[in-house]
């Protein structure tokens, strides 16, 4: 039977890669960024960081500030590949800053959009646990600094969108059945009438080449930051449960299976891989280990390969710059060595 | 601009992404951004806010143009056309004008939830009261008919204090 097949579902971490909460903050007394000479940028920065790192609190230890103008192209890129930072956030390092946890758990953007964005990634699905963390740096920057805040429209960020809680709350999910049936166009129409916001991550938006896709929530305003969390908790248990079942659908599919047995055939084997098609086939393998078909692969290798193999974060591992060739081989040693079967035993092996 | 997808219609948005490890830049048509499913909130803002704000412009009169804003010196046409604010004063000398557009994005204009430390004494308190009605919800479904007493009590002692300030 299939249902037998499929690893037991302990947690959700077959479709959920991970969570993020992300809050939005500025102080009262400078203009938002887009106004904000680098001059000023600049003291906003060091305003920051000396909240967070001057004041005493059990963290204030476990952070390292980032001037992003001193970091080279590779390693601001990897920021991005890692989650830790956006794109928007490397395309004008000048008076922007970055405070980081040891583990890089805890990212917080200094001039972003806004002044301030905290960061929480937590693996699989937490939101409570990233929202609690989220909540302490909050409180610790709360009380040093002056939050641009009103009675009535909480927290003023500098795109309307945001404004409210300044809150997004999202998570990383793996959808590849109900991208292949071709449901994503109309799950995302109705789940933006409900106030969420799914886009492809990774490619394109609409044909996302590793069928990873974000889901967050959109309304910041007049709703509060359980209430959002609850509402996205929700509606993931229902994505979820309609990604299971369009799995179950496809697992006898033979077309469908040899798509995957091919894809884990050329990760085995291949010796240069480009980013581009290593997407589709890091994606396939996870969809094979979703639906039971390979064994001995934890869904940590592959989330952990999903990002070790982008270019700037591979070059960062190394430690140089590397042509596009070299990368490629590397990329493919790394997955082929992540996932080799587990060698047999000498005591079993045949003389 | 031209749009570099289609490279027909007028770009409006400008899009950041990463690609193969490098920045790239592009700039996009509304159609060609959602076509490609940057339309959403997260990588940008630009074509919501077009959207947004876009009606919004149409019934914009102009006697109220030359208003701006003392602290980042904004005036509301910067705003609509960069969909960014300039400060948090902004809110306020321009509140009428932004409201509309709040009310479309969040279906809702009052904020629920966290307080800053600098939100308002009265604001602080009610959200107390708020929190307190919960647990008596709660304490009443679980039958704890004495901590639902007290809580009552509190509740009660925490508006007259309200309404005292009020008064004040």
């Amino acid at each position: 039977m299939v249902a037998d097949r499929i690893q037991p579902a302990k947690d959700l971490s077959d479709v959920v890669i991970s969570t993020r909460i992300r809050f939005a903050r500025n102080l009262n007394d400078y203009e938002f960024p887009c106004r904000l000479s680098v001059e000023k940028k600049c003291r906003v920065a060091a305003i920051v960081k000396a909240a967070a790192l001057g004041n005493q609190n059990k963290y204030s230890g476990r952070f390292r500030y980032i001037s992003m103008s001193e970091l080279t192209q590779e390693e601001a890129v990897s920021l991005v590949e890692r989650h830790l930072v956006s794109p928007e956030f490397i395309s004008d390092r000048q008076g922007r800053g970055l405070l980081l946890i040891d583990n890089e758990s805890v990212s917080i953007m200094i001039n972003e959009e806004d002044h301030v964005r905290i960061q929480v990634i937590r693996p699989n699905l937490d939101l409570e646990g990233a929202f609690d963390l989220a909540n302490i740096f909050d409180d610790i920057l709360d009380e040093q600094l002056n939050f641009a805040f009103s009675d009535k429209l909480g927290y003023l960020t500098q795109c309307p969108t945001n404004i409210g809680t300044g809150m997004r709350a999202s998570l990383l999910l793996h959808l590849p059945a109900l991208k292949e049936s071709g449901a994503m166009g109309k799950i995302s129409a109705s789940l933006s009438k409900l106030g969420f916001t799914i886009r492809g991550m990774y490619g394109e938006g609409n044909d996302p080449k590793g069928s990873v896709y974000q889901l967050s929530n959109q309304v910041t305003l007049g709703i509060s930051e359980a209430e959002a969390i609850d509402n996205l908790r929700d509606i993931t248990m229902q994505l979820i449960a309609q990604e299971r079942s369009a799995r179950e659908a496809m697992a006898e599919n033979i077309t469908i299976l040899d798509g995957l047995y091919r894809s884990f055939g050329i990760l085995r084997y291949a010796k240069i891989l480009t980013n581009d098609e290593c997407w589709k086939l890091l994606s396939d393998l996870r969809f094979g280990v979703e639906i039971g078909i390979f064994e001995n692969i934890d869904y940590d290798t592959i989330n952990r390969l999903m990002i070790e193999v982008q270019p700037a974060t591979l070059m960062k591992n190394i430690g140089k710059k590397l042509p596009a060739l070299e990368r490629e081989r590397i990329r493919a040693e790394l997955i082929r060595t992540a996932i080799a079967r587990p060698k047999v035993p000498a005591s079993r092996r045949l003389e | 601009m031209i749009c570099q997808s289609c490279e027909k219609r007028q770009a409006t948005t400008h899009i950041k992404t990463i690609v193969n490890g490098e920045l790239k830049e592009f700039m996009l048509c509304p159609e060609c951004a959602g076509r490609l499913g940057y339309g959403s909130l997260f990588t940008s803002f630009g074509p919501d806010l077009d959207r947004l704000f876009g009606g919004f412009m149409d019934s914009y009169t102009p006697q109220i143009s030359g208003k701006r804003c003392p602290f980042c010196g904004s005036s509301f046409e910067d705003i609509a056309q960069s969909g960014k604010v300039g400060c948090s004063r902004c809110y306020e000398i321009f509140e009428e004008e932004l409201m509309p557009s709040l009310q479309r994005i969040h279906g809702r204009t009052t904020h629920s939830g966290k307080l800053a430390k600098s939100a308002g004494k009265a604001v602080k308190l009610q959200s107390e009261i708020e929190n307190y009605r919960k647990e008596l919800e709660n304490a009443i479904k679980t039958q704890e008919f004495e901590k639902a007493a007290q809580l009552r009590d509190k509740i009660r002692e925490l508006q007259k204090k309200a309404e005292m300030e009020g008064e004040e």
